[in-house]
């Protein structure tokens, strides 16, 4: 039996790959807002290690709110999220740098800065303030580009990029804080489909390959449940559903969590299920 | 197995790909690193070059050689006069004021992502300006506490600018406007004590406020030195934060920057040189403005390129001091006035840019 075909025989969770992450995240009775808005009312959830896991919701739901809050960009006004069992809030930030990288929504890119340069700054948590820039530094950098597949771009101008070329430079600069935990706020919006595609193989790879955590704010339902080992449906800041999105991807849940009818059928390419749409519109038959 | 030394070859060619990798980005870095020294070798070569002239030109021309003699102790009486008193003093002031002023905005329009962003455009300048003026024409202060009024000034604009624009956090673009907005308030101000005064006085005030060398000496060299002997260090190590910085609050804060602590230490910072600047040489228009940029471009790609920010900004105000001492027979113009020639068609310059582009700068 060759090798590959013994992988294909294994079963579903031994084929993710190790679970080398030893870090725990997870946010206890957390109450999130921004001022006196509250988006999120109180609420727990414990992030899976060595597993993507992808949040959705509808526009305003609390997604985006909770990622941040477990990335420590906005500080719970109740409940505290703990990593390693310690509240975030607490630890030094370069510590928690260490451990937990995000990928912001927007970051913006300094003018004229080149590919090399931007991944370089994901090694500021390993760098004291009189560090000087190591052998290290320059593997973690050229690992991270080779990963993403942007190597040949490293002496480019980040704004000379296209949108696809450019997230990916974006991901190789947190690939290169070499974190065993990566939070994601909407990686493939303003992606083409392929090019959404890519960002989410290329996340795959990372979590088969190095057990790197990751959660993911996604807007694509259904590339959600082909790429999600664990899902969180959120809706009005609490939590609906959670699990394998083989296990709670309903036409029920889909109702309740978007207020849209729809059908859910299996995906033909990755056997995860895929949710049809059904508007008022081009829909053949009453809706059987 | 047949597998086994596919495997081994994969694993090989694995390492090779990674060291070939690594190869060619510390190259990538060795040229951007080579280039930003090169830069800064070639300004600091111009700077002494324009430091030479400076010190052998003027009323009475003389010989470099006999510049260096000088320097070095000999000359007679007069030579010793002439270099050692009048030019060298002022020479050495212009060079500190203008790195001061090129730092200065290069922090400031880094951290606040913004090329508008510079001291002198939001309102810092104006803040030493209005407290400068107003105590020398109402309270007749001169001298060293005429500077240290300027100083606080500074600093008094700085931080209420900071306060004004706080909403949990400052954001670039707010405070550029509030800065904008304070600055205009505070001029309204110097206008209005300027009006009240004698004029005689306000003539001198408004000298002052064009930002001038004209018979600056040691007096105001010592100070200034000292001054920046104690910022420079405290910016450069701020400036530790400045590389996650540029990439936006939230990404700086995913490395793990304290954000709103390194912003406020490099704002700081940027005032307080801006401030001890204005102090020892008025507000020199637009020098904080166009340092950094032209620095910037001259380094293109090494993010805020703050050494040679502070080396154009010298260069720059030690050519344009020589060029207000010597272009007009007779006339010293003001220093400020040459730099605002060199500034202001830069700042229209980026105006109708940022309106073509879309962007707001």
């Amino acid at each position: 039996m060759t090798a590959y075909e013994k992988n294909e025989t294994q079963d579903d969770n031994e084929r993710r790959g190790p679970v080398v992450a030893e870090h725990t995240l997870e946010a206890r009775d957390v109450r999130l807002g921004y001022g006196d808005r509250e988006i999120v009312p109180g609420l727990s959830v414990t992030v899976p290690p060595g597993r993507i896991t992808v949040i959705v919701g509808p526009n305003a739901c609390g997604k985006s709110t909770l990622l941040r809050a477990m990335a420590r960009l906005l500080a719970p006004s109740a409940g505290a999220v703990l990593l390693n069992g310690r509240s975030i809030q607490e630890m030094p930030t370069k510590e928690v740098a260490a451990v937990l990288g995000i990928l912001p929504q927007s970051p913006t890119a300094p003018e004229g800065i080149t590919v090399s340069d931007l991944v370089g700054r994901g090694r500021y948590p390993h760098q004291g303030f009189f560090r000087r820039w190591s052998a290290e530094d320059d593997e973690a950098v050229a690992q991270a580009l080779l990963s993403t597949d942007v190597l040949e771009l490293a002496d480019r101008p980040v704004d000379e990029l296209s949108g696809g070329q450019r997230q990916r430079v974006w991901i190789a600069m947190a690939l290169a804080q070499r974190t065993d935990i990566l939070l994601l706020d909407e990686p493939t919006t303003f992606l083409d489909a392929s090019h959404q595609l890519d960002v989410l193989d290329l996340l795959t790879d990372l979590n088969r390959e190095r057990g790197v955590t990751m959660v993911a704010v996604l807007h694509d339902l259904n590339l959600a449940c082909r790429y999600a080992d664990h899902m969180i449906a959120m809706k009005d800041g609490r939590i609906l559903a959670e699990g394998r999105p083989a296990d709670i991807v309903t036409e029920e849940l889909v109702g309740e969590v978007f207020g849209m009818r729809c059908s859910v059928i299996e995906d033909p390419a990755s056997a995860t299920p895929m949710v049809v749409p059904l508007g008022r519109h081009h829909v053949k038959g009453p809706a059987a | 197995m047949s597998a086994a030394p596919i495997g081994k070859e994969a694993i090989r060619t694995e390492k090779d790909r990674l060291a070939d990798a690594v190869r060619q980005v510390s190259a990538v870095r060795g040229r951007g690193r080579r280039r930003s020294v090169t830069v800064a070798a070639a300004l600091l070569v111009a700077l002494v070059a324009v430091f030479g002239v400076s010190l052998s030109f003027g009323d009475m021309v003389m010989p470099i050689g006999k510049v260096v003699a000088t320097l070095l102790g000999g000359g007679d009486g007069g030579s010793q006069f002439v270099v050692l008193e009048l030019r060298l003093p002022r020479a050495l002031l212009a060079i500190l004021v203008g790195a001061a002023f090129g730092l200065s905005g290069g922090v400031f329009q880094t951290v606040l992502r913004n090329p508008l962003a510079s001291p002198d455009l939001i309102g810092i300048s104006a803040g030493a300006s209005a407290v400068a003026v107003t105590a020398a024409l109402l309270f007749q202060v001169s001298g060293l506490a005429l500077s240290a009024s300027a100083l606080a000034g500074a600093i008094a604009a700085g931080a209420a600018i900071y306060l004004l624009a706080w909403r949990q956090g400052v954001a670039g673009q707010r405070l550029v406007l509030v800065g904008i907005g304070v600055g205009m308030g505070l001029s309204s101000v110097v206008w209005y004590v300027m009006a009240r005064s004698d004029v005689t006085d306000a003539q001198e005030a408004f000298r002052w406020l064009a930002g001038s060398l004209n018979g600056r000496s040691w007096g105001q060299f010592w100070p200034m030195l000292g001054a920046l002997a104690l910022l420079v260090p405290l910016t450069a190590l701020a400036a530790h934060a400045l590389r996650p910085l540029q990439l936006g609050d939230d990404a700086a804060a995913g490395l793990g920057t304290k954000v709103e602590t390194g912003r406020l230490a490099l704002l700081g910072c940027a005032t307080a040189l801006a401030g001890v600047a204005t102090a020892a040489a008025g507000p020199v228009g637009f020098v904080a403005f166009v340092a950094a940029p032209i620095a910037r471009r001259l380094v293109p790609g090494r993010g805020a390129a703050l050494p040679q920010a502070a080396l154009t900004g010298a260069l720059l105000v030690l050519v344009a001091d020589f060029a207000a001492q010597h272009l007009l027979p007779s006339v010293q113009l003001p220093v400020g006035v040459v730099t605002s020639i060199i500034g202001a068609p830069y700042l229209l310059l980026l105006l109708a840019r940022a309106n073509r582009v879309g962007s707001g700068g």
